[in-house]
């Protein structure tokens, strides 16, 4: 049932400079239940965890500068690559895509807010809540969890000082509590998206970002659940001695691993499939062209949802499971590279005699857009049985997700920062600043890398805090990457903090971009289009049609106009 | 150009609550999610009991399904009492809606009660193997809602008696008593694998 | 609205033919250098892993290739005049494009998939896995004789940080492992504690070793030579410090070195992970987090040596 509007809302306009309440910036620092200011503190929070796994990495890069193990301790490294995978995971990319669907969904489809604004406040908060729990992990006897962030028993259940506040007890509780905050955000995003439309906006007339938001919170909903149980009676084995993984007792470890990947492989597209969104977001932007095959680009989300959910078992091709079964999910992990192609292929043919415009939102889409081709390749090599058999638990795949996940996912965040900045805070950043980011990223991720894929064909494991000297070469080149990758984040940071403070004022429609959310004000009110949600007359990205996306559009453009001329 | 007053934000929260048609939206997809921490459960015991070399632990023949049969009947006939409220309750007949309401608790809480009872005779406990691991992981993870499930029963009771309170709509009411069957038939299913499926 | 071609632009035709064509070369080119990025082939498996990478390499290559070329194409050619804020021509789509970028990834991520089925049925690494019984802490010599089946002609045990092997029918034990060439072997893999992972670069081939379970692994070394085998699978504090050398010999003088081996004393096995706690223990303070204990070396007939060059 889309937002009610009144009939005179429909001729008249927002003049909202005169209502609004002058909002302090203290707001972000308290439980504020606009999902605008929850998205800031989401997307801020995320960052702050990013510099600590960052860091982690940069120590764990160190200490793979030389064979031995002569930076850190053994005990020491296993920690530190354990807490910078599983921050990274639950602490920054889950935290960061969740704060960009608190921006941009109820701006983009006309909704005032998420359905559940105070389930939204919730979710949140537990952020920092869980955030706390792992770091204090590090300071616990014993240290924190050190099985990678994947636990699998019986490796996670040894707890050698036989405590029961251990690191990994606290790893889990902390990995429960962060699916207990996803589930509540996925709830609130699913029903905002299937309730809370503006007049006009059907299903296919809604933006891509909303889309694959949809997909993803989806997955979300489906799979946690199954890493919940799983992770359960990992907890019951760890603290009570029950056997549920325990050979001892009976128990099967390979068990854990379907739990635990039945959720981690969706997981991979709740990460990548809003980073489509962005791109398909962008690219119509900064090619001024629609996006080729809108409808084809939605529906793929949701066979990738589909997909998605059958080929878990890719991840354990080597561990204790069958021949047939081995057989069977290279077939449905295969497929999913066709739904993910016809997205590929969009962008190209979106970018294809468009006027292209390389800002910095463009360029990080492009950077990540040839990223994930690559990495794609190396999946389809990987979801082959025989190669898997000989480069899985190796640097290739190593590799190969960080490909994904820096390569494409993070600079398509990054992108879509730059984008809605503006939008968000009213300010515009800069644009040099911003390239230099970019060229530091694009080539610190390829030199980071790249370099892990000869490593892993050679035979160097993962997860190994020294290796044969045979393997030195190309660690040096990763470890020089990866320091890149570090000073990247300074320009990033720099251009955020200044260009937030005092930056140039932004208009509502800096990108002259086609959606509902550039006929705001940067940054909107508090209740986005209050009462005079606009009704939506066409489909989205109709650049080059001359076609307004809703009814009386001139005249909320003129407001808005208006309103930033006397501001 | 024209204007007229924005509505006051105060109303607008109100018109908020309107569309609290979100709320049972909201919780059914919760309700989606929940069953899949079930599933979880009920596969990886089928997975262990299919698996395992000695299934039953030393000195354990098989569990008694008698006096569980009888609390299934007790408690999947308060799926049927709680029908009964939700009707008195659309027929206006308060105190009978109560009546049943209550009385589906208390059928609630006699399971609850046998299920204690059930545990404190069995001669395994929760680290007897993966036998005795899933049964109380699987029968406790579900008592937990059945108790859930009493407490939101008590919570609409008393608020049952709040003057206004049904003015927004009942949620409240048809969220727990969807709760309360869901809780049902995952005892169904639970019976039929660990009591049933003894091979 | 969708564009369609009013005649065909021949040059355009012929330059993209071309440039396809280089792509193709390239391609194939790329796919035969993948070899290299290997190490040495020591097994049945490695060709037939290998092979399957320099296809899966040279149409990789080409559709990367194909696509950076498009990208490039745009970026170089499609970019908007300085001051032009104008849109470009409104393409929203091309229902026959869509079908033809469906139905050809469709066809060729199947063609992949068989070609690697059938790579899968010729490997025929798997042998049955079934579980067993975790016997008692200290495992006896001999392995666990009423589980063991005909074609099992060595016992692999992996420990928290050793690798120990056994040759029953000779009555001989290691941690250095021996292999005839030329010979299909079978091994039998078990675990003591925790998940290891059986893993010899060289020959292609990775195994999980689960506690509670005994698999079946099969393979036929083809090369005479020093390797490395490398837990795979994490295993704790020394996982990385977990391998062993595998010593492909000769018919021959793989028998004799059984024959010899049969004969000496057990002592000691290999275990670095024994050598760097014993060091540990020596600091003060403890450095590092908590960890487990290594479980002793594995007493053996010969400790042999993972210090000596190796080929892969």
């Amino acid at each position: 049932m889309p937002f009610p509007t009144t009939p005179e809302a429909m001729t008249t306009t927002p003049s909202l400079s005169q209502d609004q309440p002058k909002l302090s910036w203290t707001r972000y620092l308290g439980f504020s239940t606009d999902a605008k200011v929850i998205g800031i503190q989401y997307i801020v929070v995320a960052f702050f965890f990013f510099l600590i796994a960052g860091f982690l990495a940069m120590i764990i890069r160190g200490e793979l500068l030389t064979p031995p193990a002569d930076l850190v301790d053994r005990t020491v490294y296993n920690g530190l690559y354990t807490m910078h995978g599983t921050i990274m995971l639950f602490l920054f990319i889950f935290p960061v895509l969740n704060g960009l669907n608190n921006l941009l969904i109820p701006t983009m489809i006309g909704a005032p807010d998420m359905a559940f604004p105070r389930l939204n406040t919730a979710a949140f908060w537990l952020v920092p809540v869980f955030g706390s729990l792992l770091i204090a992990s590090f300071f616990v006897p014993g240290g924190p969890a050190y099985s990678g962030w994947w636990s699998y028993p019986p490796v996670s259940i040894q707890n050698p000082l036989g405590n029961l506040i251990s690191g990994q007890s606290l790893w889990l509780l902390a990995v429960a509590l962060s699916g207990v905050s996803s589930i509540m955000g996925a709830i609130n995003f699913v029903t905002t998206i299937l309730r809370m439309r503006a007049p006009g906006m059907t299903l296919f007339r809604m933006p891509v970002f909303c889309w694959t938001a949809l997909a993803a919170q989806s997955l979300q909903l489906i799979g946690l659940p199954a890493l919940t149980g799983g992770a359960v009676m990992l907890l019951f084995d760890l603290t009570v001695g029950t056997s549920f993984y325990r050979p001892e007792g009976g128990g099967d470890p390979v068990l854990y691993q379907h739990f635990f990947w039945f959720y981690s492989h969706p997981a991979v597209y709740v990460i990548i499939l809003p980073v489509f969104g962005i791109f398909s977001e962008l690219f119509p932007v900064y090619s001024r062209k629609p996006l080729f095959g809108y409808v084809y680009v939605c529906v793929a989300s949701f066979i990738i949802v589909g997909l998605g959910l059958i080929v878990w078992v890719h991840h354990m091709f080597p561990s204790g499971v069958t021949m047939w079964m081995r057989n069977l999910f290279m077939f449905t992990t295969m497929l999913i590279a066709v739904p993910t192609g016809v997205k590929v292929f969009a962008w190209l043919g979106t970018l294809w005699r468009g006027k292209l415009q390389l800002t910095t939102p463009m360029l990080f889409c492009l950077g990540g857009l040839i990223n994930f081709v690559f990495s794609g390749i190396t999946g389809i090599m990987l979801a082959t049985v025989p190669i898997d058999i000989h480069v899985s638990n190796t640097y290739f795949v190593v590799g190969h997700f960080h490909y994904v996940i820096y390569g494409a996912a993070v600079m398509g965040i990054f992108a879509a920062i730059y984008h809605w900045f503006p939008k968000f805070t009213g300010r515009m950043p800069y644009e040099g600043l911003g390239k230099l980011h970019f060229v530091l990223t694009f080539v610190g991720a390829n030199l980071n890398f790249l370099p892990m894929h000869p490593l892993g064909l050679m035979g160097m494991p993962r997860r190994v805090s020294s290796y044969d000297p045979e393997f030195a070469f190309w660690n040096v080149l990763a470890s020089l990457g990866a320091f890149l990758l570090g000073v990247s984040i300074i320009p990033f940071l720099l251009n955020m903090i200044s260009s937030w403070a005092r930056g140039p004022k932004a208009t509502h429609n800096p990108w002259n971009a086609i959606g509902l959310e550039w006929l705001l004000p940067s940054p909107p009110p508090v209740e986005n289009f209050e009462e005079h949600v606009p009704t939506v007359i066409s489909r989205p990205y109709g650049y080059g049609t001359g076609l307004p996306l809703v009814e009386h559009q001139a005249e909320i453009e003129r407001q808005l106009i208006l309103q930033e001329a006397s501001a | 150009m024209t204007t007229t007053t924005p509505q006051p934000l105060a109303e607008h929260g109100e018109a908020h609550g309107a569309h609290g048609g979100h709320n049972m939206t909201g919780f059914i997809i919760f309700l989606c999610s929940e069953s899949v921490i079930f599933l979880a459960f009920f596969s990886g015991y089928a997975l262990l009991k299919l698996s395992a070399l000695n299934w039953l632990p030393a000195g354990v023949e098989g569990l008694e399904w008698r006096t569980p049969l009888l609390n299934t009947v007790v408690l999947v006939s308060s799926s049927g009492t709680i029908v009964l409220a939700e009707y008195f309750k659309a027929k206006e007949k308060i105190w009978l809606f109560r009546g049943f309401w209550l009385l589906t608790m208390a059928m609630g809480s006699y399971f609850l009660y046998g299920q204690a009872v059930e545990w404190g005779g069995l001669q395994f406990g929760f680290t007897s193997g993966t036998y005795g691991g899933t049964f109380y992981l699987l029968t406790g993870f579900h008592g937990l809602h059945v108790a859930t499930g009493i407490l939101l029963m008590a919570i609409m009771l008393i608020k049952s008696f709040l003057p206004g309170n049904y003015v927004g709509g009942e949620q409240g009411v048809q969220a727990t008593s969807l709760f309360w069957h869901f809780v049902d038939v995952i005892w169904i299913v639970l019976f039929l694998l660990i009591y049933v499926w003894q091979g | 609205m969708t564009a369609s071609p009013s005649s065909i632009n021949r040059p355009a035709v012929l330059g993209v033919s071309l440039w396809v064509g280089l792509l193709i070369g390239i391609s194939r080119w790329v796919g035969l250098q993948s070899y290299q990025w290997f190490p040495v082939q020591a097994s049945t498996a490695a060709p037939l892993v290998d092979g399957l990478f320099s296809f899966e390499t040279a149409i990789g290559t080409f559709v990367f290739l194909a696509v950076a070329s498009v990208m490039g194409w745009v970026i170089l050619r499609h970019r908007a005049e300085k001051y032009d804020a104008t849109d470009a021509e409104p393409i929203e789509g091309n229902t026959k494009l869509e079908i033809i970028w469906t139905a050809i990834p469709f066809v060729l991520v199947m063609a992949i998939a068989v070609y690697a089925m059938k790579v899968n049925t010729r490997l025929g690494v798997l042998g049955p896995m079934e579980h067993i019984h975790l016997a008692d802490a200290k495992e006896q010599q001999g392995g666990y004789p009423g589980d063991r089946l005909p074609a099992e002609t060595i016992e692999v045990v992996a420990r928290q940080w050793s690798w120990e092997f056994r040759y029953p029918e000779a009555g001989v034990s290691s941690t250095e492992l021996h292999l005839p060439v030329d010979q299909p072997l079978t091994f039998r893999l078990v675990s003591e504690d925790v998940l290891h992972g059986f893993y010899i670069p060289a020959f292609r081939l990775k195994q999980d070793v689960i506690p509670g379970r005994a698999i079946n692994f099969n393979l036929t070394p083809t090369r005479i030579g020093r390797y490395r085998l490398r837990d795979s699978q994490f295993s704790g504090t020394w996982f990385a410090a977990n391998q062993a050398d595998v010593v492909v010999d000769s018919q021959a003088d793989y028998q004799a070195w059984l024959n010899q081996a049969a004969g000496l004393p057990l002592q000691a096995g290999i275990s670095d992970a024994v050598t760097e706690y014993q060091k540990r223990l020596q600091q003060t303070p403890t450095p590092g987090w908590a960890t487990v204990k290594p479980a002793p070396p594995p007493q053996v007939n010969v400790p042999g040596s993972n210090a000596l060059p190796h080929d892969a």
